[in-house]
């Protein structure tokens, strides 16, 4: 067993927090360790999202995931975004606060989406500075997640693990490891996952993430719309070896079944870890396309 | 600008590559467009100079995900926003104006919320000067109709507050009444729409098949209550006399002005008036009565 990363507290197995479940979450109560939610869909709010939050919080541990810190971008740092995000994180006890390895936009604009950054000395450089002046601001280590990508540079000079080994080393941030943006990506840029796992920094792996995603045959897509498939299982079995127990987090985006479904299938990274043998699917399902890694968007409620 | 036989900066390509996948005609047309080929010349062929291929994928089709990508996820935000508006224009012709707004008013905020606060002032701006204006009028409506749920959905509320009530209201002394100010809920927003399209919209959302509604001037009050969004319908008289309340005017000021230009019978005021506090006071459209300082 390795000692918890950066005095944070091992959460044990947690759901992403979505709209759909809201109800059935505060009605039962259900024995979840802890939630996730997406920073973004809570900072502005003063609406019922904010609302539901404040009542989750009061009864599960509280981690922050965001979509737009754009940690890569050339863009200069948004403070009037990260000071929402500090306080966010202040009003519901976030355990931490986590982010991606990517750009979302530049020249003022956000696509929206997690782009992938080259794997240079001149992102590694700036990405660190900026790494240092967020956790500097945030008062609290920054814990980063690698995406899914789609596209390699041609300016690469190293791989996305020693990247992301370098970046975690110079700047001291946690790691959310998502294995199955590892299994992806590997799919996609012909890399060997396990390898990948083996490289990263395991002393720095705060949390898993765990997810479905879409064999479009030439290529795969994160989709988050189903179970977790039988290599990725593997994956985080391996991975869980080399970091010893870190919070694992199941996300379920798109087709999102009912709360137990999805509670179910972070359950068995519990069953998994045990020495049982888990029920799950051996193969992606096949689609010609997909949107990846989809944003949940609140959609108002109208009497 | 940087040719392929030197290494582009990280602005460099960060910049193409936004301006690649963002534009509406895919990865091809994107290389070619000028906001790309200032910051790296190279053609849609040519993208292995910038982008590797892997075993299955040419450079092309890679960069095609986040193209498709980007189009695909925000055009469904704004279907999610505006179910109305695609349910009248039809997914197709929905689309196509999502696009022309995507390219106008690109997203420049950190939330998805915010997606959709222009497309109202987009359709008014491209809106076909050969249109019917009844179809226009009732598509800028919807847009202003559902994008204002969304403010007032997602905006400050008055949830956990004690707000106006009659008694509060009934315990003003009748002297003090005409110098007072009543201060709107901070979720209120008043609307002058062209056709009951409120009533429209909640028959697409509870999936009715509607038919447009006919034009009809409509005066509504939009707030939140427990939050849900909810509809109060008013007349004009309501509605001239409430939005000047809600701008700050003084009872008496505002009562003196609905007079004079609504020509109002003054043995039909009082009681009125009266009705009207009282509902919009059980409607919990306002927070407080502020009274003269003595």
């Amino acid at each position: 067993m390795t000692p918890p990363r950066f005095d944070l507290p091992q959460l044990g197995f947690g759901v992403g927090l979505r709209t759909p479940h809201f109800a059935h979450i505060l009605r039962e109560q259900p024995p979840v360790d802890w939630f996730e939610i997406i920073s973004e869909n809570y900072m502005d709010t003063g609406g019922r999202p904010r609302y539901i939050l404040d009542q989750v919080a009061e009864r599960y541990p509280i981690v922050m995931h965001g979509v737009s810190l754009s940690i890569g971008s050339t863009d200069a740092l948004d403070f009037d975004y990260l000071r929402k995000l500090k306080a966010l994180a202040s009003q519901v006890n976030a355990r931490w606060v986590s982010d991606h390895i990517c750009w979302t936009g530049v020249a003022g604009r956000n696509a929206h989406d997690l782009l992938p950054v080259p794997f240079t000395e001149e992102s590694l450089a700036h990405i660190t500075a900026r790494v240092r002046l967020v956790q500097e601001f945030l008062e609290r280590p920054l814990v980063l997640e690698n995406p899914s990508s789609y596209v390699e540079f041609a300016s690469s000079t190293m791989p996305e693990w020693e990247f992301v080994t370098r970046l975690a080393n110079d700047t001291d941030c946690g790691l959310l490891l998502d294995v199955n943006n590892v299994f992806v990506s590997a799919m996609n840029h012909d890399f060997d996952p396990a390898e990948y796992i083996r490289e990263v920094p395991h002393n720095r792996v705060v949390q898993f993430h765990l997810a479905g995603h879409t064999d479009c045959g030439t290529h795969r897509i994160d989709t988050h719309d189903g179970p977790v498939i039988d290599p990725v299982w593997e994956l985080y079995r391996l991975a869980h070896n080399f970091t010893g127990r870190a919070a694992t987090l199941l996300e379920w985006d798109a087709n999102i079944p009912t709360f137990p479904e999805v509670h179910a299938e972070v359950l068995k990274a519990k069953r998994l870890l045990a020495g049982e043998t888990v029920p799950s699917l051996h193969a992606a399902p096949v689609s010609r396309g997909g949107a990846p890694n989809p944003i949940a968007h609140m959609i108002p409620e109208v009497a | 600008m940087n040719t392929p036989s030197t290494t582009p900066s990280l602005d460099q390509l960060q910049r193409w590559m936004q301006a690649v996948i963002t534009h509406p005609d895919g990865v091809a047309a994107g290389c070619g467009c000028a906001e790309a080929c200032e910051q790296i010349e190279v053609t849609a062929p040519e993208l292995e100079r910038v982008l590797t291929r892997s075993q299955s994928l040419p450079a092309a089709d890679r960069l095609a995900v986040y193209s498709h990508a980007y189009t695909a996820r925000l055009i469904e935000c704004l279907r999610e926003e505006f179910p109305a508006l695609v349910y009248t224009l039809e997914p197709e012709l929905f689309d196509e104006f999502a696009i022309g707004y995507l390219e106008r008013y690109p997203s420049r905020s950190y939330t998805l919320h915010h997606l959709g606060a222009n497309f109202p002032q987009y359709l008014t701006e491209t809106c076909p000067a050969d249109e019917d204006p009844r179809w226009v009028a009732l598509l800028l409506d919807l847009a202003r109709l559902e994008r204002l749920y969304s403010d007032v959905f997602d905006g400050p509320g008055s949830e956990g507050q004690t707000l106006m009530s009659v008694e509060h209201l009934a315990r003003v002394a009748p002297e003090q009444l005409a110098s007072a100010r009543l201060v709107p809920a901070p979720d209120l927003r008043l609307i002058e729409l062209r056709s009951p399209v409120h009533e429209y919209i909640r028959a697409v959302r509870r999936k009715q098949d509607p038919a447009p509604p006919e034009p009809a001037e409509t005066f509504l009050a939009v707030h939140r209550r427990d939050y849900t969004v909810r509809r109060h319908a008013l007349s004009r008289s309501q509605f001239v006399l409430l939005s000047a309340l809600v701008s700050g005017e003084t009872v008496g000021d505002v009562i003196g002005t609905w007079e004079e230009s609504l020509a109002a019978d003054a043995s039909d005021l009082a009681s009125s008036l009266q009705d009207w506090f009282r509902d919009w006071a059980a409607e919990g459209l306002f927070q407080r009565i502020d009274l003269p300082v003595a």
